[in-house]
Parts: structure tokens; C-alpha cells; sequence
């Protein structure tokens, strides 16, 4: 019943009773929580967006004893985690985590932890989620989440900012934080032309290193007001960070358009707007989005899940819906060949992207070449993936001859005999139906719609 | 100027860093982040001052309202 991603806080857990997700405050936690109340902070932080609103219910649906409060908290559609987000949703997340801060400090009170996995995203916008996080201001104290704020966000910022991109990955490694002595070795030396970062994190981790035990620094007193600068300098250290240049073939894959006219990009559009009319999903995933072009159709009336292997390419599209204010539109970094797998403790503390839900309908987009051909996965282990990941799916079959399969196929042996659309059709029929066959002119691609058995 | 002063306040942080004592293997590295909030706790404020200062002054000479702090 309590989620095994919410065991080692004994102030309060999150629970699921008949499919629904509460949040259990304990006895240990009463003081802070009612301060939390009592200042306003709650109500402002909801106002602004912040955190994610509750509702009391009953104690009586307490999960375990102890419980002073039960929340129901609203619901967050689908739960993502920071080695899943890209270097701007990183940031926000970052951002809205200080923002927070500041906004509890205005109320006497402070955040505890600092962890990314305090964080969501509601589509497009992200949101703090632990509202037992917060605690009465222990005055003169450090902040006590000053060091997991900069392994959980300030760490893998500079390290894509300034290393590669690709170095966000290291937070699915480390899920307590990316070490800073490891971060500081990674670093260039140009990051330490940055006070913020070579402060938070080249002395920092110099010092967690050689002066842990120093009793006599670690009594001093530290100020209001040096609470506040340590706060207003994260935040210049993170809103410092600069998205990191990076060359990418798939953020440019469609503006290429080698591979399709303009009429057939038309047409794909038409018939994919014209499916989900029809389908009227509610939720859809778009598998290997891209910048998120198709994903767009859905979001209008869907919450919907663009996943892209390319973080450039989930930056990209994560701009866009901000830009355009699409709340719906969640882009998340997954390399479909190995997707997010269950971690931490006992591999269940953080889980895998099935676990964590399925959507009404599925994309797959010119996809199928790239796993079938580029990765070797077998089109009926493809089948079975798209099948446990929706209800419905349309996808886009892609010949042989296609000139992207082409340029897949040049410098390696050809041994995917079964590649064929008989194959295809085989493979989709023991998990779907055919509901619909549409062809895209100027290729020999073809768009399926199909119905799970 | 602000700038030069946190600089110089920097370097002198770091040469702080040259003569330390040895690690305790069995200290949560959690104690240094203590330890070294503590030490940068003078320069934090500091630069908090500043900053408040900073946004009077200008406050002085601009007819805008100054920008409230988290826009800093």
C-alpha cells in the first residue's frame, strides 16, 4: 500500500488505496505542519503554482498508525524523474526548488530536503510535490539541504552545461545526488571561471572532504541574512547555466525532409489529426518524438508524453510548449532500447516507465526503422512493446527501399530478411487489429492504425 | 567593484583551502556542507548586503520601482 519510493521519510509517506494516491502526515512531523498551515505558506505556494494542492479526507484512511493528517493529493498524470527530463526542464526544476526556498524563508519556515524527486512535471510545468518537506526555520542553522541541493540539481546542471549534455544520464546512477568530488573532476577548468560553481562545488567538495569533523566551523552561528545570499547565489549559479551547444541529427530530422515531400508531411498530419478525433484519447505517448511535431496534435486535447532518445530534441520541444503555453505536453529523454528501469531500493524505489502507467493511444511515428534495423529489436518484441504501452496505436511502417533505411543499411550486412511489410502485419497481429491503412505520397511509407485484441 | 571585492574574497577562501587537517573516513560528508556554509557565511551575507544596497541606490536614481529580489 505505501509506495516503495516513499520509505525513508518517518515524517510522512505516500500511499495508493483503490487507485488512489494519498499522503500520510505522522505525529513526528505535527508541529511543522501545522506552521506550515498557519503562516500561509501552503495556500501561497498554490496560488503561485508551486506545489501541488491537497485536500484533507478522513484519518480514517490512514494507511499505518501515527497518522495526524491524510492529503489527498491532486494528481500528478505521469510521474517522471530528473535523469528522464532534459537540461531546461532540469533547471526549471531547480528554479522552482529555490523559489520555494525563498517563499518558505518569507514564512519562518525552510525545506528540509532539496531532491529532485520532490519535483513533477504536469505536462509542461513543473511542480514541488512533497508538502511534508517543510519544517519551522531552525534559526542560526545552516541549510540543512544546502549539499543535496547542489549533488541533485547544481552538479549535473554544470556538468551538461559545461561537459555534455548527455551527462544528465548520470542521475539515474547516482540517485541520491551526483557525488560533488566526482562532479568537480568532471568539470573543465573554464566551469570555475564561475564563482557560483566554484564555490558550490570545487570548495564545496574540498571541504566535505577534508574538514567534515571540524566541530568549531560547524557551531557558528549563520544569519537571516546569510541564509538568504546562499539561496540568491544558487540561484544565480543555476540561472547562470546556459543550455549546452551540442550538434544533433534529430532535432533537425524534419526540417531536413529529404525523406518526405512536403505533401506527404501534409498528409501524415491530416490522417494522425483525423485518428485522434476519431479516438478521442484521453492519454497518449509518442514514441521517438522528436521535437515533438505529432505529439502537438495530441496535447491539444490529451495529456501527452513525447519521449525522444535525443535531449536536444526534448529541449526543444519542452521550449516550445512553454512558449506556447501547451500545459499538456510532457517531453521526456527515453532511449526506447533501454528504457527507464526500476532502481534504488530493493529496484522499486524509482520505477520503470511501464510500471508506471500506459496510455489510450500510441505513436510510433517514423520510428520502427530505427529499432528494427538500427538497434536489431525483432518487429514481434517491438509489437508486444507497443501493445503494453496502448490501447490503440498508429504507427508508420517503413519500407526497405526508403532511402532512410537505405542510409541505415550502408555500411552493415543485411540480415533483417523478416523486415517486410508482410512481416510487419504478422508480427502486429497476435496484440492488434487493423483499423485503418493509410499510404503517404511521395514514399511507399504507410500509416496503420491499430486496436490492442 | 563589486565584482573585484568578490574576487578577492574568493582568493582568499581558497588560500584557506591550501592548509587543512586530515579526513575522518567515518564523518557524513553531509558535516563538511555544514562546515563549509559556515565559512562562506560572512561572504553570503556580504553579498546580500550589497545586493540590498546596490538596489537603493539605484532605486535613488531610477523613477522605476526596483525589481523585487528573485528577479535578480
Amino acid at each position: 500500500m505505501r509506495l516503495a519510493s516513499s520509505f525513508r521519510d518517518p515524517h510522512g509517506f505516500v500511499f495508493e488505496r483503490d487507485g488512489i494516491i494519498y499522503r500520510q502526515v505522522n505525529e513526528a512531523h505535527e508541529a511543522h505542519f501545522a506552521a506550515f498551515l498557519s503562516s500561509g505558506l501552503y495556500e501561497r505556494l498554490v496560488q503561485e503554482g508551486l506545489l501541488v494542492r491537497h485536500e484533507e479526507v478522513t484519518l480514517d484512511l490512514a494507511a499505518e498508525p501515527g497518522a495526524i493528517h491524510v492529503l489527498r493529493p491532486e494528481r500528478i498524470q505521469f510521474v517522471s524523474y530528473p535523469y528522464e527530463w532534459g537540461f531546461l526542464q532540469l533547471r526549471d526544476a531547480a528554479t522552482l526548488t529555490l523559489r520555494v526556498q525563498e517563499l518558505a524563508l518569507d514564512h519562518g519556515m525552510s525545506l528540509r530536503d532539496a531532491s529532485a524527486f520532490n519535483v513533477a512535471f504536469r505536462g509542461s510545468r513543473p511542480v514541488f510535490i512533497d508538502t511534508t518537506s517543510f519544517e519551522i526555520l531552525p534559526e542560526g542553522r545552516p541549510w540543512v539541504a544546502y549539499r543535496q541541493f547542489c549533488e541533485h540539481f547544481l552538479a549535473p546542471l554544470a556538468l551538461m552545461a559545461y561537459r555534455d549534455v548527455r551527462m544528465g544520464q548520470l542521475t539515474r546512477v547516482w540517485l541520491d545526488g551526483i557525488p560533488l568530488d566526482l562532479a568537480a573532476g568532471l568539470l573543465p577548468s573554464r566551469a570555475s571561471v564561475r564563482p557560483g560553481l566554484a564555490m558550490h562545488l570545487r570548495m564545496h567538495a574540498r571541504t566535505q572532504r577534508t574538514r567534515a569533523s571540524d566541530r568549531s566551523s560547524r557551531d557558528r552561528t549563520f544569519s537571516p541574512q546569510a541564509f538568504r545570499g546562499l539561496i540568491e547565489s544558487l540561484l544565480k549559479a543555476v540561472e547562470g547555466l546556459t543550455e549546452p551547444a551540442g550538434y544533433s541529427v534529430w532535432r533537425d530530422y524534419y526540417g531536413e525532409a529529404d525523406h518526405y515531400t512536403d505533401a506527404a508531411a501534409r498528409e501524415k498530419e491530416r490522417v494522425v489529426a483525423s485518428w485522434l478525433e476519431e479516438l478521442q484519447p484521453t492519454c497518449v505517448w509518442d514514441l521517438g518524438a522528436n521535437t515533438g511535431r505529432f505529439a502537438r496534435l495530441a496535447s491539444s486535447s490529451a495529456d501527452t508524453v513525447a519521449f525522444d532518445l535525443d535531449p536536444f530534441c526534448v529541449d526543444e520541444a519542452y521550449r516550445r510548449a512553454r512558449a506556447d503555453g501547451d500545459e499538456r505536453l510532457l517531453p521526456l529523454v527515453m532511449d526506447l532500447a533501454n528504457p527507464s528501469p526500476g532502481v534504488g531500493w530493493m529496484n522499486e524505489e524509482r520505477s520503470g516507465v511501464w510500471a508506471r502507467g500506459s496510455a489510450d493511444l500510441v505513436l510510433a511515428l517514423a520510428l520502427i526503422h530505427h529499432l528494427a534495423i538500427g538497434r536489431n529489436v525483432p518487429l514481434p518484441a517491438f509489437a508486444e512493446t507497443l501493445s503494453r504501452s496502448g490501447r490503440h496505436a498508429i504507427v508508420e511502417w517503413v519500407p526497405k527501399d526508403d532511402p532512410k533505411v537505405t542510409v541505415l543499411l550502408r555500411d552493415r550486412a543485411d540480415v533483417f530478411g523478416g523486415y517486410s511489410r508482410e512481416g510487419f502485419e504478422a508480427a502486429m497481429a497476435p496484440h492488434f487489429h487493423v483499423g485503418g491503412v493509410e499510404p503517404l505520397p511521395g514514399s511507399d511509407r504507410l500509416l496503420y492504425r491499430l486496436r490492442r485484441r | 567593484m563589486r565584482a573585484r571585492m568578490t574576487i578577492v574574497t574568493m582568493l582568499v577562501l581558497a588560500a584557506s583551502f591550501l592548509f587543512l587537517p586530515t579526513a575522518n573516513a567515518y564523518v557524513d560528508p553531509g558535516s563538511g556542507s555544514f562546515v563549509f556554509q559556515a565559512l562562506i557565511a560572512g561572504l553570503l551575507a556580504a553579498g546580500m548586503a550589497i545586493k540590498v544596497f546596490w538596489r537603493r541606490i539605484v532605486g535613488a536614481f531610477s523613477r522605476k520601482p526596483s525589481a523585487p529580489l528573485d528577479e535578480g
